[in-house]
């Protein structure tokens, strides 16, 4: 039992944000050593009065298990939404908008995001408003283009002289 | 200068149909900015109703799911979606028939505008 105790402590400790997992036991180890600490500290205290720095250590102890609950814990009934008054809305908006403005003053604030399609063509509209091409030029240049792929795929290499050459080595 | 955010802004989400407006709170539900079209309600920027957002946030963590990204509520009449930009908050409100995943692509474009507000604004109060 103690081997398994301590695995799964190991098991807490190396697990990251201490979330729980499958192996987060259900009964938290540190709770219960403590719990027996307060027995053992109870039963101290009724012996002897004086021990006044555990009965702290044990009190603080207590008030982290405590902080921790709280703060695990959704308590819908205890969230207190905290609204603001009216003035310290308007004097927060106040200062918000003087903020913004020096801000904006020191051109700390980013430009305008240009991203558009049309990147290399400053002014799109200009180039799309010019009168289209004319078909004679069109065919012209289509028919050059024609050619030329039909020059093109009629290139061939003519084998003239040996690719391997042999040295004669003495 | 802010008139030029805000116009650039109001340029982004006339891009989504149905969106009404765009508010840039603190975690309070107080007003940083705010881009309207003219068919803005007023009912969902109180800020009484902005604020939560903060508070959901901060119990939605406990869940295990880890920090809550974007909150998003249909009623009614409204689509919002708030988005967790802390200290910042943006609130996108939008007609129930908005297409959520245009708002959602919102996100990257407002996203360099916010990390200079939250630079400026940041300081006061958060």
């Amino acid at each position: 039992m103690g081997c398994c105790y301590s695995y799964f402590c190991d098991q807490d400790s190396s697990s990251q944000n201490g979330e729980p997992s499958e192996r987060t036991p259900l009964v938290n180890p540190v709770s219960n050593s403590i719990n027996n600490h307060q027995i053992n500290c109870d039963d101290y205290l009724i012996r002897n009065a004086n021990s006044l720095p555990k009965k702290t250590d044990e009190q603080s102890a207590l008030n982290r298990i405590l902080q921790e609950t709280a703060t695990d814990v959704i308590d819908i009934a205890a969230l207190d939404s905290h609204n603001l008054q009216q003035h310290e809305y308007l004097d927060r908006m106040k200062q918000y908008s003087l903020k913004l403005q020096q801000a904006c003053a020191a051109n700390k604030l980013p430009q305008k995001n240009n991203k558009s399609i049309l990147q290399d063509i400053p002014q799109p509209e200009k180039v799309l408003m010019t009168a289209p091409l004319s078909s004679s030029d069109i065919s012209l240049i289509s028919s050059i283009v024609n050619k030329a792929t039909t020059a093109i795929s009629d290139i061939k290499i003519e084998h003239k002289e040996e690719l391997v050459a042999s040295f004669q080595i003495p | 200068m802010v008139e030029e955010i805000k116009k650039n802004i109001l340029q982004m989400i006339q891009k989504v149909p149905g969106v009404y407006s765009v508010l840039i709170t603190d975690r309070d539900g107080v007003q940083v900015l705010k881009v309207n079209t003219d068919k803005a309600p007023e009912i969902p920027m109180r800020p009484g109703f902005l604020s939560t957002f903060a508070l959901a946030v901060d119990q939605g963590g406990k869940l295990g799911l880890g920090k809550t990204k974007t909150l998003i509520c249909s009623y009614p009449q409204y689509l919002i979606v708030q988005m967790n930009k802390l200290p910042l908050v943006v609130t996108f409100i939008a007609n129930n028939s908005c297409n959520v995943g245009h708002i959602l692509a919102l996100e990257k474009q407002i996203e360099p505008t916010l990390s200079v507000l939250s630079l400026a604004v940041g300081e006061t109060y958060m």
